[in-house]
């Protein structure tokens, strides 16, 4: 067997075991399987190890034969060439996507060990290592994905596991609801991503990465856009990038983004999907380099989100939204850096950032003993001088900093108001004149649906209600 | 809301301001009493209630908070079906509960009692009229008798149909069924009757059964559906009505910005960022912070900037501004303070340590200002106002605020629905009971009536009350049959051979999870003796350890000690203390700046470039959490603190936290000694050690750590009480004095300090150095024993874990334990007290060898030494009954309601202001115990057994008022055991009854492991060893291989 085929197989393997686990775990569920805590966990462990290992094999066959691009081309997936429709599936592994899937699954493998125990004896135990398990097969793919089509699949898996898994305690409502909120922000994202390969794919015919930015390994390849049309298509990814990333002004999802078990919190919103963002625009780091303009939007939209997040992050009184905005300041940095082209060093940062905030944010709940250690070994309280920070202000500004921290740089608030808002307004508008114009035309109210009435269990039931319906109760 | 109608009410004069302080005061009762979670202490979670009958509180419980009084009927069935109620159970409770009531005829159909013993016994669906509707039409309610009816009886009724239809043609051609109206059964063809199938018989027979039901209920409400639900009252909360009418709730607004606020105000130090002006308190800061011109806000808040910014300019009290939102919210003066309790239950976890840290917090680093509660209470009635206000424009065009709740109240009574549910509750009594539809029949509208008000009073509440106390009435049977039985056996051997001394004595904490320990040493060792004395050894102090930074109390809540003590370096030892105390301060300051350093930009930038070496702790700890804590704990040695004494004596008058004052004088410890050994009754007889162990337990990854350590020590660890107390009672000075008051203590014997870790099962032994080289090898074959059973004491916890196999060795069970304690994802360290069920007050003797399944709090107590009016009985209940009751009752409604009383799911807690948790990304504070630690408790209320006389009980109930409300009004049982002749008596209603019914044998098993082996639920109780043996028979014998 020569090396290439070697290659082949390893990277083969790598990316159809979290698929297979994918598969267990979603076919059990479909057909009412009920699986063991200790068989899910099983599972979860050799998927680990069936990925884990031949991707490392591969960075050392890689290393050893001192080849910096190896592709993995399984050809079409589909393809419709009369409407000139193919989704091409090809993973490439080079000095960019073999750091990212190695963090991904060292990452993912350690809260799958983690998340066992801590979920034991849980109700959803087997729905969240199912969202987990999409999770994981959307992280591969997106890390090693060789075409636009092949990372948006990828991506796609990764939100909906994300959105789900922030309304895992569905009994509840605000998880929910913040479910809901992520997911419509990642949709819009996702629009952003699709329109932005579609044109990619109108502008060269191919949603091949090399076929735009260069057959020359990462990081180097020169976009074979023109400035503008790399600006469009940049705009667009950076608008994915930023839903994906929470950066400015999608930020508001992010602490919202906490409801879910400690584990997921950890490592999807404090470590991996956060920086799934900042991988795209490494991917399509020629794209941006074609355009200068372009590239000081990416510096502007880190810095603004680096700074944000690290006024929010100060101001925030509860360990998770904290680390969250944590987070999303040096996601902001790392933005910056892929703006200014230094693409190891960004590399580099996500990969540090990312085990250091997984290890936060799962000890989270220890805080308190944190805390009192530190306070111990120093040996009195835990000094706290007035935040140096805010010391640089003037002090009329310092009040308005500190409510824009507070209010999470009021961000959800700039969306509620100036995009849902006159959205949902608008659309009512059309809808009743839609419905004066039919009323008009049949001459009588022409919505038979306006007639039924609601359901009155589908309000929220409040409480001194539930009361007294117990003590009615017969 | 209109200016003028503001203006019209600014000035609130005084008598209206202090009548609002009033109604907060009184609401204040209501909040929980959880301070920062740092010193968690359990207490009843109904604590407000204790004035009243627990039955009533629990109630009241449910009115005030909406928490559940009791498990869900479900629940109580499930239990019913594994036997964990049995039907005699529920016999005895609703005789007893009826009394004379029994019976009663009810519409000349049975007796009261016969008609709730079958409401008892079949599960009663209770359903909302849609869901009604819906079962009516879609399911085979009245196609087939429930399941539960048994055959035969179905097969008597639908043959009466039967018969009853053939005699009714037989007589009339016309087919007319009573009051049936002929239409009404149209899908059944009566003439073709005799060809109907056995089915068709009973669809027939259980449609005319409901229709009777139906039809007949209608009348007796005089032709309306009646139901409560149509009157819908006008007051209480605006957010209640509108979000019935609208769906949209006012509270998810407003408790948005207030949590944020609120976790912001009381932050006690995580924030890097203080709030700006906190200082002023939190109205002032509340109206600076939000009357800034914000880029955007939500919508709702539109008409507060406004409001915020007159209210800057000038001094704003928040009486008047309270006065001022209920006048505009049109309160009605009489409603106000049903109003006020509401609004402030609304977010009650927030208000309750609003309230705790400005009344009982001076220890925090940021106590609350003075006053905070009712800024609160005016912050949270403004934010109300905006909110409702929004809502009510938005949704039902209403513009006046004081009108909302009447407009609301309209479009809910359009909704109102009639109800069928007493009919239908009627119909499937009517089935569990067998009547024919001739008897029904037979009755007359008053009779129906009075069927219906029946069926109304025994509603479900009411039967899971009986139901409840039927749960509770078969552990109580149980433990008061095994103390009777094994009390006997024992105290007819104790008086046929003198007891010899025996070879050591354990003292440890009454705690539930000592029981385990102290039988299995007890069963290793037979030639030693335990006893169990509150956690703290009358050790009341402040104590600050080597490597600590505050004194922390560690005694009962209740007690504010006055002196304080320090652990301190030997004095050889004095400058490598020095040099390790620095080496923990650079690692203090290192680890400090990384944890606020990473959250900043440049320290972020610089850990987020290194962070990859995070990859080897987070790896480590999570893959291999045992070995990881033992590499850790290796390079421990290089930072704690050398070998430390206890500075314990003082010389002068008053004690205090200077250097000089610290500690005890002689006649103080002495005092103490004395008080302990009296306690437990050892006054005599000292074996050559003797060793107090205080108990704690450590976790990762817990913010509800502290709820695990002895409750005796305000949630401590009770280790440095136990060691102060060993070295005062080696003090000969102190011997001296103690033998004065008549405890001779011969100089042979030596007193030994220890500690045992609840979670991990280690024990610890203090000033080992101080033991004379006679008593050495004693202590090594003691030390072996209590190894031993900390390993069969892990065993029989880990048979509770079902992540430990039930094959495990005690040696693997050990290790399972203390992986447990060092494991990061672990979300049940121990259960801590989720077994509890019952306190023992009195002589081991009578209880050793009894196996408790680790359910008993064990106070040692001796009555022969005690006065005749039991002075030593009463100090002891004095602690053990609020404490050990509050226990049990924090563990009841945890369990009952995890997420009302309790604090929900412990995985998506996240911690707070260093204050609390909350459970996701924002909630109201959740106080209570998690899912986690209760899921194993059956919630009962702990049952007492004194060894003491009525008379003497009745005077100290009548003496303790904190023990009266507790007894008297049923918030714990309480049995008195007389030794001499087995004799148990049970409190009620005031009196001590003879207990009388119950079994005469309980199960014996040669060793405990041997009863728990293989079992994973709670165990019965069982005679362990051959109970002939004790202390006198198996001497000389140390440790029972396995």
């Amino acid at each position: 067997m020569n090396v290439e085929s070697l290659l082949y197989v390893l990277g083969i393997t790598t990316v159809v075991s979290p698929l297979a686990l994918l598969a267990c775990m979603g076919l059990s569920s479909l057909f009412g399987i009920k699986l063991s805590e200790s068989v899910v966990s099983k599972l979860t462990q050799i998927t680990i190890a069936t990925a884990l290992v031949p991707a490392v094999a591969i960075l050392i066959l890689m290393l050893a034969t001192d080849s910096r691009f190896v592709s993995v081309d399984v050809g079409d997936w589909v393809s419709i060439p009369q409407q000139h429709f193919h989704f091409h599936l090809k993973f490439i592994f080079d000095r960019l996507s073999v750091p990212f899937l190695l963090l991904s699954l060292v990452l993912c493998g350690v809260v799958g060990a983690f998340t066992r125990r801590y979920l034991h004896r849980e109700q959803g135990y087997n729905r969240f290592f199912l969202l987990y398990s999409l999770f994981l097969a959307g992280m591969v793919l997106s890390a090693v994905a060789g075409t636009i089509e092949t990372l948006f699949f990828g991506w796609e898996m990764v939100g909906l596991s994300s959105a789900l898994l922030v309304a895992y305690f569905h009994e509840r409502e605000s998880p929910v609801k913040n479910g809901q909120r992520v997911w419509s922000v990642y949709r819009l994202a996702d629009a952003a991503f699709l329109i932005g390969a579609l044109t990619m794919h109108h502008l060269t015919g191919e949603g091949d990465f090399a076929s735009f930015v260069g057959s020359e390994p990462w990081p180097g390849g020169t976009a074979q856009l023109s400035s503008t049309n790399a600006l469009i298509v940049g705009l667009l990814l950076l608008l994915a990038a930023s839903g994906k990333s929470a950066l400015v002004p999608f930020s508001g999802w992010l602490p919202r983004a906490m409801e879910g078990p400690t584990p997921s919190s950890a490592v999807f919103y404090g470590s991996l999907s956060v920086h799934l963002g900042a991988y795209l625009l490494l991917r399509v780091s020629p794209v941006l380099e074609a355009s200068p303009l372009l590239q000081w939007i990416v510096v502007f939209v880190g810095a603004v989100s680096a700074i944000a997040g690290s006024v929010m992050s100060r101001v925030q009184s509860d360990v998770k939204s904290s680390l969250a905005y944590a987070s999303l300041s040096q996601v902001g940095i790392i933005v910056v850096e892929i703006g200014l082209g230094y693409y190891y060093l960004a590399l580099v940062h996500i990969v540090g950032h990312a085990c250091m905030r997984t290890l936060q944010l799962l000890r989270a709940p220890t805080l308190l003993s944190d805390y009192h250690a530190m306070e111990n070994a120093i040996g009195g309280r835990w000094s706290r001088e007035p935040s140096k920070f805010a010391m640089w202000l003037p002090k009329d500004l310092q009040l308005w900093a500190y409510r824009f921290g507070f209010e999470r740089g009021y961000m959800d608030a700039v969306l509620d108001n100036w995009i849902v808002r006159p959205f949902v307004a608008a659309f009512r508008w059309a809808d009743r004149q839609e419905r004066r114009w039919t009323d008009w035309l049949s001459t009588e109210p022409s919505r038979e649906s306006d007639k039924t009435e609601l359901h009155p269990e589908s309000f929220a039931e409040p409480l001194p209600q539930g009361i007294k319906q117990h003590a009615s109760q017969a | 809301m209109s200016h003028t109608s503001h203006s019209a009410h600014a000035t609130a004069d005084l008598s209206e301001a202090e009548e609002i302080r009033g109604y907060i005061e009184h609401a204040i009762h209501y909040l929980p009493t959880q301070g920062p979670i740092k010193v968690f202490v359990h207490h009843n979670t109904l604590h407000a209630f204790e004035h009243l009958d627990f039955e009533e509180g629990v109630l009241a419980g449910l009115q005030v908070f909406g928490c559940e009084p009791y498990f869900s009927e479900e629940r109580y069935r499930e239990e019913m079906s594994r036997g964990r109620i049995r039907m005699e159970d529920i016999e005895a409770v609703l005789q007893e509960d009826l009394g004379e009531e029994a019976d009663r005829l009810v519409a000349n159909s049975g007796t009261r009692y016969a008609l709730r013993l079958a409401m008892l016994r079949f599960p009663m669906n209770s359903l909302p009229d849609r869901e009604l509707q819906w079962m009516l039409a879609e399911s085979d309610a009245l196609w087939r008798f429930r399941d539960e009816v048994p055959s035969s009886l179905a097969q008597k009724v639908i043959a009466a149909t039967r018969s009853m239809v053939k005699n009714q043609l037989a007589s009339t051609p016309a087919i007319k069924i009573a009051k049936l109206k002929a239409d009404d059964l149209q899908e059944f063809a009566i003439e073709t009757s005799e060809r109907w199938t056995q089915a068709t018989w009973e669809a027939y027979t259980l449609h005319c059964l409901w229709r009777i039901c139906r039809d007949q209920m209608l009348d007796a409400n005089g032709g309306s559906h009646s139901s409560a639900s149509d009157q819908v009252p006008l007051l209480g909360r605006h957010r209640v009505l509108l979000a019935k009418a609208t769906g949209a709730d006012s509270d998810a607004l407003v408790n948005d910005v207030l949590i944020r606020f609120m976790a912001a105000y009381l932050d006690q130090g995580f924030a890097a960022w203080e709030m700006p002006d906190r200082d002023d308190g939190l109205l002032r800061s509340f109206i600076k912070l939000y009357a800034l011109n914000a880029a955007a806000q939500p919508k709702w808040m539109d008409g507060l900037i406004a409001e915020l910014r007159r209210l800057r300019s000038q001094k704003a009290d928040p009486y008047e501004l309270i006065l001022d939102s209920l006048n505009q919210l049109g309160v009605a003066v009489e409603e106000r303070q049903s109003f006020i309790e509401s609004t402030l239950l609304a977010l009650r976890g927030w208000a309750g340590m609003v309230w705790q840290m400005e009344s009982c917090a001076p220890w925090t680093p940021r106590p609350a200002k003075p006053g905070s509660l009712v800024e609160f209470l005016a912050v949270r009635l403004m934010l109300d106002r905006h909110a409702i206000a929004f809502i009510a424009r938005e949704k039902m065009g209403v513009k006046e605020l004081a009108e909302v709740r009447s407009a609301a109240a309209d479009l809910c009574r359009k909704q109102c629905e009639s109800s069928n549910s007493t009919a239908f509750a009627i119909f499937q009594i009517a089935q569990a009971c067998g009547y024919t539809l001739e008897e029904l029949h037979r009755l007359n509208i008053f009779q129906w009536k009075q069927l219906a008000s029946e069926v109304m009073d025994f509603n479900s509440l009411e039967r899971r009350r009986i139901l409840h106390l039927a749960y509770e009435r078969k552990y109580r049977s149980a433990a008061l049959d095994a103390v009777k039985i094994h009390s006997a056996n024992r105290m007819q051997h104790q008086h046929r051979s003198p007891k010899p001394t025996a070879a050591f004595q354990v003292i440890t904490c009454i705690d539930d999870r000592e029981e385990s320990f102290r039988r299995h040493l007890e069963e290793i060792a037979p030639e030693c003796e335990t006893y169990g004395a509150a956690g703290f050894f009358a050790v009341v102090m402040y104590y600050r350890g080597a490597a600590e930074a505050h004194y922390r109390p560690l005694c009962p809540i209740n007690i504010v000690p006055k002196h304080y003590v320090v652990e301190e370096p030997v004095f050889s030892a004095v400058d490598e203390n020095e040099k390790r105390s620095q080496r923990r301060r650079m690692i203090g300051h290192l680890s400090q700046r990384v944890h606020s350093g990473s959250r900043t930009i440049v320290g972020g930038l610089i850990t987020g470039v290194f962070g990859s070496l995070a990859t080897f702790p987070l790896v480590a700890r999570i893959l291999a959490p045992h070995v990881t804590a033992r590499i850790r704990s290796s390079f421990g040695g290089l930072v704690s603190p050398p070998a430390t004494e206890l500075h314990l004596q003082r010389e002068t008058p008053d004690p205090g936290p200077t250097y000089e004052s610290l500690g005890y004088t002689v006649t103080e410890m002495a005092g103490i000694v004395v008080r302990i050994l009296q306690d437990i009754g050892l006054v005599k007889d000292f074996s050559p050690i003797v060793l107090f162990l205080g108990h704690g337990s450590s976790s990762l990854n817990n913010p509800h750590e502290s709820a695990y350590n002895c409750g005796a020590c305000s949630g401590g660890r009770g280790g440095p009480n136990a060691r102060a107390f060993a070295w005062m009672a080696n003090d000969l000075n102190v011997r001296k004095l103690v033998s004065e008051a008549g405890i001779d203590i011969p100089d042979s014997v030596q007193f030994i300090g220890g500690y045992h870790n609840t979670c991990n099962d280690r024990v610890e032994y203090y000033d080992l150095d101080q033991l004379p080289h006679s008593h050495r090898k004693l202590f090594r074959s003691m030390e072996s024993s209590i190894n031993e059973a900390r390993q069969r004491n892990a065993l029989e916890r880990a048979r509770r874990f079902e992540s430990a196999p039930l094959s495990l060795t005690p040696a693997e069970a050990l290790q399972h334990v203390e992986e447990r304690s060092e494991d990061l994802s672990q979300a049940r360290p121990e259960y801590n007290h989720a077994t509890n069920a019952m306190c023992f007050v009195g002589q081991r003797e009578w209880s050793r060898g009894l196996f408790l399944d680790r359910r008993a709090f064990l106070a040692s107590y001796d009555p022969s030494i005690d006065t005749a009016d039991g002075k030593i009985v009463e100090r002891i209940l004095q602690a053990a009954i609020p404490v050990c009751g509050g226990i049990s009752l924090e563990y009841y409604f945890s369990t009952v309601d995890p997420e009302g009383h309790g604090c929900g799911s412990k995985l998506p807690h996240n911690i707070t202001s260093l204050a609390g948790v909350m459970t996701g990304a924002a909630s109201d504070l959740r106080p209570g115990l998690s899912a986690q630690m209760v899921e194993i408790h059956e919630p009962m209320r702990i049952l007492f057994v004194v060894q003491t006389t009525p008379a003497i009980m009745q005077r100290i109930i009548r003496a303790n008022p904190a023990i009266e409300s507790l007894v008297v009004r049923r918030w714990v049982q309480l049995a008195l055991l007389d030794t001499t002749t087995s004799e148990v008596r049970l409190y009620r209603d005031g009196e001590f009854e003879l207990y009388r019914d119950g079994l005469n044998d309980l199960p014996n098993a040669a060793s405990s492991i041997e009863w728990f082996r293989g079992s994973r639920e709670h165990l019965g109780f069982a005679s362990i060893g051959n109970q002939q043996s004790g202390v006198n028979a198996a001497s000389g014998q140390t440790g029972v291989g396995l």
